[in-house]
């Protein structure tokens, strides 16, 4: 699904060299959910940046769901990302004038070959796994935090991604409403998703199957937590992308 | 407190200085393309006769045949030679007035010089002290040069500067389309604008440089260089035909007496209407000079459409201004809530922005005002008759910077006011 | 690809700075399609056709004040010595010239008139047997005057003398304009009471005067009479050569006149190309300055959508960037400041087409401004939906450059 060979990420200014990922390798299989944690600075955002296509690396090799990223332009790069990753950022990021059907849909504006009616399905259908359809013409400063971050979970899922990023997903929330959010994107990965889930949270970290651990721009101890290993294994053969019923 | 708005005013303004000179510069844009029209309308929307103007009045009668009825309702512009006559001999009047403009050819004086032809007006002694005209030496001519046709002329400054010299030339002799005149009079410098007396020809030229008793030019049947309307049956002769080419002026110094001269010119049409002369029933007019000016569209259209247009343009420059304003407040939210967090009220900011306004329409208004120079000058170099008088006036200069400032202070209360509404709490959260 | 409705749901929360940009398009709309059509107006004039051989024709005035010199007999005499001039194709004494502002006017009509004030008004041009060769018009219809019918004007009672000719050439356009339906050849027309019979229709001669609308088919109106006459009332001497020989024939011609009239003063002498550029500076001036208005007019109005559409793109830095990361690729994002200028501007347009006409109905009512053709409308749009797509561009292409990590960081 994802496979990362000896990345390495360096941002050069004209007196500094910053090594934000050296050396990195990291494979995720179909259907695992991987926590990234590492202190902060550690490199854990430019890996985030980097398996998303926000940003390109220096040198490595990034083959992403059968496609090696390495050489693609902005157009190719902005393409893949609206096929096959699904974000959801730590301050949501929801688009302030538009409301929560319309933020939903934003995605799939940017996708050739869907048009208004099945847009709009597609994004209420997205709307109800989150539990929100009721809220849909409302706007995001209405919602409660929560609520906000299930819309932006909705847009993630709206375009039916391979791969769902997350970063800090609970990071500005309350307690509550973090665990709602958690509970919701287990869910989703109950439900087949591949998810990648960077944190700087232990506890948020222990719930994934599988833990990498960043420090200095290179994975350590990678930790298996076995406990969806069955779950992941009957679903490893099938291709079958998340959003599907 | 103003000179602390002031400094902020500066450094904001410095710190967006693309944005800044932008919008500097459409306001000045703006400022000086109304105020260059506004200016030349200005000049030329003027009263010719200040303090006199009220008093003098433009009669008209209507001597045409009753068929036309596609005609302009207004009574002809011009008098007949017969009217003329019968208003000024039974008219009660304080002064009044005939003349019609011609141009005839003057002998040149000494050797090596050329004859030219001259433009000249036929009137009646009383024109120079009805309209106050200056004399730089001697006087107008007589009641009775008036009533004998005497063969005397006043000259304009002008003319006597390029035939005599500039030197008091009073008793000496011109000659004037083949006859003789003696010099009675020479003018001072004397340019009314309009040229309100004849809006027939050049409206803003200078005057003309021979004046001759109107007796006199008829008796020796100088030729109109005017317009010609003929009405009616024509007769041998210009003077006997219905045909107007006059033009009259008559002082009336009371409301009362200029009531009294409209009856009398009611009462002279319905006596010339019984008499057969006119076919059409009493149609009158008695325009002030102010109004006849008005309804001559003294001041060309041209000069009318180019200041609304100039309007509209500092208009949109007003918008615009409205737009770069808010965005350049807007823009600076953040440093508004900190403001605003750190304990300054609303007032204070609203102020403080209209400062920063202020500032721009005070450097717009700088700008405009080069641009309105430029623009006179530009309009100074065009062929119309006018565009020599589109020259500054302290009134327009006082005017300009005004509006430029008042257009920026307008155009910054709606942003200033937007921008003053940003909570200090949000803005500090955000940080 | 583009869909509207997020866009406008965007800019209803933007609301003063949207109408901001829709106002001043209306009204940079309603002004510039007004000015587009007074400079077309004052173009055509300027454009008009003449109807006589513009490039062909030099022209001199004399200024008499001994009137023996004025006279037919040394009217002709003169034009014989100018005709002697080696170049000179042709030349006669003509009261009025096209475009001159001299100009005496008849009134014609169809049946007798109590009044010689009443009916159709147009020019008179008098010349004698070589007028039309001279300024190039051409017989349409009937014939030129028999030689026999020319007879000399005299400057003593000239209405007198008006009133007894009995045959006129006239134009086309007036010709069309007494008998709408019919052949004006040998028809009767009434100068008053006065009856004038219609030899011959000669091609369009523009008047001395022309109306501001250059479609008026009057400024063609006029009408010929067999009178010749001497240069004094203002006449002018007209010599046709080739257009190469004007200047020379003019400096000939001038000293040829000079020399035969010593005390005298040749007053005018130039060409007519130069009295009709100088007939049409003022329209050429204004026309200038409204073209000069209209585009500093754009100007602003581009100023002010660079102005607000820059805000704009620095205020959404980081919606554009979540728009990244989700997938928009930089054309999108182009595309998406593109759709909202225009959705704006056309706004501001159809805002403005209602002023623009209300502006018009003002102008018809003050000033002697013709109704707007609806074809100015598309037009003025055209230009102020290019002015904001140029304008927006800039903004747009900064937009389109914000890189998707600026999801990532805090705005």
């Amino acid at each position: 699904m994802l496979e990362m060979r000896n990345l390495s990420k360096i941002y050069r200014t004209t007196t500094v060299e910053t090594h934000a990922l050296r050396d990195f390798s990291l494979s995720v299989r179909e259907g695992e959910f991987v926590a990234v944690t590492g202190p902060s600075g550690s490199g854990k955002t430019t890996f985030l940046t980097i398996a998303g296509l926000l940003e390109d690396f220096t040198s490595g090799e990034y083959v992403l769901d059968g496609v090696n990223v390495h050489g693609m332009n902005d157009d190719q790069r902005s393409r893949l990302r609206n096929e096959k990753i699904g974000f959801v950022f730590q301050a949501f990021n929801l688009i302030p004038d538009l409301n929560v059907l319309d933020n939903v849909e934003v995605p799939l504006h940017y996708r050739r070959g869907i048009h208004g009616a099945e847009r709009r399905r597609r994004a209420i259908d997205a709307l109800e796994r989150v539990g929100l359809s009721a809220r849909m013409r409302h706007y995001p400063a209405e919602l409660s935090g929560g609520q906000q971050q299930r819309v932006a979970i909705a847009r993630a899922l709206a375009g039916s991604p391979r791969l769902l990023l997350a970063d800090e997903p609970t990071g500005n929330l309350d307690t509550a409403m973090a665990r709602g959010v958690m509970e919701l994107i287990e869910q989703i990965h109950r439900e087949g998703a591949t998810i990648i889930m960077v944190t700087h949270d232990p506890e948020l970290a222990a719930r994934s199957e599988r833990n990498v651990h960043i420090v200095d721009g290179m994975a350590t101890g990678i930790v298996e937590e076995p406990r969806f290993r069955s779950t992941l294994q009957e679903r490893t053969a099938s291709d079958m992308p998340l959003a599907g019923r | 407190m103003f000179a602390y708005y002031l400094q902020l005013a500066l450094r904001a303004l410095r710190r967006s200085p693309l944005l800044t000179a932008l919008m500097v510069l459409a306001l000045a844009v703006g400022i000086g393309a109304s105020m260059t029209m506004l200016t030349v309308l200005h000049v030329l929307s003027g009263d010719p006769l200040p303090g006199r103007s009220a008093h003098l009045y433009y009669p008209q009668v209507d001597p045409r045949a009753s068929g036309d009825a596609a005609a302009d309702p207004r009574p002809p512009s011009l008098l007949t030679y017969i009217d003329a006559m019968n208003l000024m001999r039974e008219g009660r009047t304080t002064r009044a007035a005939v003349m019609y403009a011609g141009s005839e050819v003057l002998r040149p004086i000494g050797p090596g010089r050329s004859p030219q032809s001259v433009n000249s007006r036929y009137t009646s002694g009383s024109f120079f002290s009805m309209f106050a005209v200056p004399f730089r030496y001697g006087a107008p001519w007589s009641g009775s040069d008036d009533a004998g046709g005497a063969h005397v002329a006043v000259i304009s400054r002008a003319l006597n500067q390029s035939l005599f010299g500039g030197v008091d030339s009073v008793g000496r002799s011109i000659v004037y389309g083949g006859h003789s005149f003696r010099i009675v009079g020479v003018l001072a410098h004397w340019r009314p604008i309009p040229r309100f007396y004849d809006l027939d020809s050049s409206r803003f030229g200078d005057v003309e440089k021979v004046f001759i008793p109107f007796n006199t030019a008829r008796a020796l049947d100088f030729s109109v260089a005017g317009s010609t309307n003929c009405y009616g049956k024509p007769g041998s002769s210009l003077d006997t035909s219905n045909c107007g080419y006059i033009q009259m002026w008559v002082q009336l110094d009371t409301a009362r007496a200029a009531v009294a001269y409209r009856r009398f010119l009611v009462n002279y049409s319905e006596q010339q209407y019984a008499a057969g002369r006119f076919s059409r029933k009493p149609n009158v007019r008695l325009d002030d000079l102010m109004r006849w000016l008005a309804v001559n569209h003294a001041v060309p259209d041209d000069v009318r459409m180019q200041a609304w247009l100039a309007l509209g343009f500092l208009l949109v420059c007003v918008v615009n201004t409205v737009g770069l304003m808010l965005a350049k407040f807007l823009r600076r939210s953040g440093e508004i809530g900190v403001r605003r967090a750190l304990g300054a009220s609303r007032h204070a900011v609203f102020a403080q922005l209209l400062t920063e306004a202020g500032m721009i329409g005070a450097a717009g208004a700088l700008i405009g005002l080069t641009l309105t120079m430029l623009g006179l000058w530009l309009v100074r170099q065009q062929p119309s008759g006018y565009a020599q008088l589109a020259r500054m006036q302290p009134s327009m200069l006082v005017a300009t910077l005004a509006v430029a400032i008042g257009a920026s202070l307008l155009a910054g209360i709606l942003p200033a006011w937007r921008a003053c509404l940003v909570a200090p709490a949000m803005q500090i959260k955000a940080q | 690809m583009i869909s509207l409705r997020p866009i406008l749901s965007s800019l209803r929360r933007h609301k003063i700075a949207a109408l901001l940009i829709i106002l001043e398009t209306a009204l940079a709309f309603a002004i510039v399609s007004n000015a587009l059509y007074m400079v077309v107006g004052r173009l055509e004039r300027v454009r008009m056709p003449s109807g006589i051989d513009e490039r062909s024709l030099v022209m001199l005035r004399l200024d008499t004040s001994d009137r023996s010199q004025g006279t037919v007999a040394s009217g002709l005499a003169d034009v014989a010595a100018l005709r002697a001039i080696p170049g000179v194709e042709s030349a006669t004494v003509a009261n009025s010239m096209p475009l001159s502002g001299m100009q005496w006017g008849l009134s014609f009509s169809t049946r007798p008139m109590d009044s010689i004030g009443s009916g159709v008004g147009a020019p008179l041009y008098l010349g004698g047997g070589h007028l039309l060769r001279t300024l190039g018009v051409h017989v349409l219809a009937g014939s030129e005057f028999a030689p026999s019918a020319y007879a000399d004007f005299r400057r003593k009672g000239f209405m007198d003398q008006l009133m007894t000719v009995h045959q006129a050439l006239i134009t086309k356009a007036l010709a069309e304009r007494l008998w709408p339906h019919g052949r004006a050849v040998g028809k009767e027309m009434y100068m008053g009471k006065t009856r004038v019979q219609v030899v011959g229709v000669v091609s369009n001669i523009i008047r001395p005067y022309v109306s501001a609308d250059a479609h008026d088919p009057a400024n063609y109106f006029a009408a010929i009479y067999p009178r010749r006459l001497g240069p004094d009332l203002g006449a002018f001497y007209v010599l046709r050569c080739k257009p190469a020989d004007r200047s020379r024939i003019l400096e000939a011609a001038r000293a040829k006149l000079q020399a035969l009239h010593p005390t005298e003063t040749v007053g005018l002498h130039e060409t007519f190309t130069r009295m009709r550029r100088h007939y049409f500076a003022n329209d050429r001036s204004m026309a200038w300055l409204l073209v000069g208005t209209m585009l500093a007019l754009l100007g602003v109005t581009a100023v002010g959508i660079v102005g607000l559409a820059s805000f704009w793109v620095q205020q959404r830095t980081r919606q554009i960037g979540v728009r990244r990361a989700l997938g928009a690729c930089r054309a999108d994002i182009r595309r998406y400041f593109q759709a909202e200028n225009f959705l704006l501007a056309t706004t501001g347009i159809l805002i403005g087409c209602a002023a623009a006409i209300v502006i018009n109905v003002w102008l018809m009512a003050h000033y002697s401004v013709p109704r707007l053709p609806v074809i100015y409308l598309p037009v003025g749009a055209l230009l102020l939906v290019g002015i904001g797509q140029i304008a927006v561009l800039g903004p747009a292409i900064r937009a389109a450059r914000v890189p998707p990590i600026r999801a990532m960081r805090a705005a």
